[in-house]
């Protein structure tokens, strides 16, 4: 156990996590499925030729057991809970909460300052994994599918069981609610903004 | 005929810009949607947080 890439590998737990709970919709069968691939990582750790990032790699693996996960639920017929999109995409009160009776932005964005350089900062990406938490769970997993693995709308709607009308007001309200959530905790917009 | 434009609002004008990354506007939409920004600097932040959150997500996949 001495590699160095051992604890550079557990660094990319959290998204690893939330990549097998986009895929699988169940919280336990997902800290199975990474829990699976980290040991299998760890086990051919020497074999990564550092081709792609090493979480392009860890992901590569972590799909194979979504998918062996997957299977094994259908053939067990194991029913994932996890309808709740249609639910989250019904429910519009978020709207009232970001815009006022006349439409207009409650707290209105602000211009953020230099917003690339957040991008190099590792406690940046630590405020984005807490804003994604943040979100209703629908659509963290919808906006994960969409923007983080760049699927088509058909594809997350198949998977998710919606319309794309359904995918769109998901959208829509993750987007405003994340860039609500780090113009708050990470570009220091102030709370209510009038 | 004086003036008429439609009236979108901040709350349409968001949606619209959500949407325009899922399929094209339409000719009236993408009409109102420049009619407002050209107006709106909270929505033209609001664009560029967007992107912004596009590039931080691209990011993220890779790890980098």
């Amino acid at each position: 156990m001495t590699d160095p890439r051992y604890a550079e590998i557990e660094t990319h737990r959290p998204y690893l996590l939330r990549y097998a709970v986009s895929q699988l919709r169940d919280a336990q069968l997902a800290e199975e499925a990474v829990q699976e691939a980290l040991v299998s990582a760890l086990e051919s750790v020497a074999t990564f030729g550092g081709k792609s990032t090493l979480r392009t790699w860890l992901t590569s693996i972590l799909r194979f057991k979504v998918i062996d996960l997957q299977r094994r639920a259908v053939a067990e017929r194991r029913t994932f809970d996890g309808g709740d999109a249609a639910a989250v995409a019904g429910d519009d009160s978020w709207l009232d909460e970001a815009f006022d009776e006349t439409g207009h932005w409650r707290a209105p964005p602000r211009a953020w300052s230099d917003p690339e350089s957040a991008l190099e900062q590792r406690r940046f990406w630590e405020a984005l994994e807490r804003c994604l938490d943040a979100l209703p769970p629908a659509a963290g997993r919808v906006f994960f599918k969409r923007e983080v693995l760049g699927e088509d709308t058909d594809a997350i709607c198949r998977s998710e069981g919606i319309t794309p009308a359904n995918c769109w007001v998901i959208l829509h309200r993750a987007r405003v609610a994340l860039r609500a959530c780090l113009g708050r905790h990470w570009f220091g917009e102030v709370g209510d903004g009038r | 005929m004086a003036d008429e434009r439609p009236a979108t609002d901040c709350r349409e004008a968001s949606r619209l810009l959500s949407l325009a990354s899922e399929r094209s506007l339409t000719q009236p939409e993408s009409t109102a949607l420049r009619y407002h920004l050209d107006r709106c600097l909270m929505c033209r932040n609001f664009d560029s947080q967007l992107k912004f959150l596009h590039e931080a997500s691209e990011r993220l996949r890779s790890g980098k």
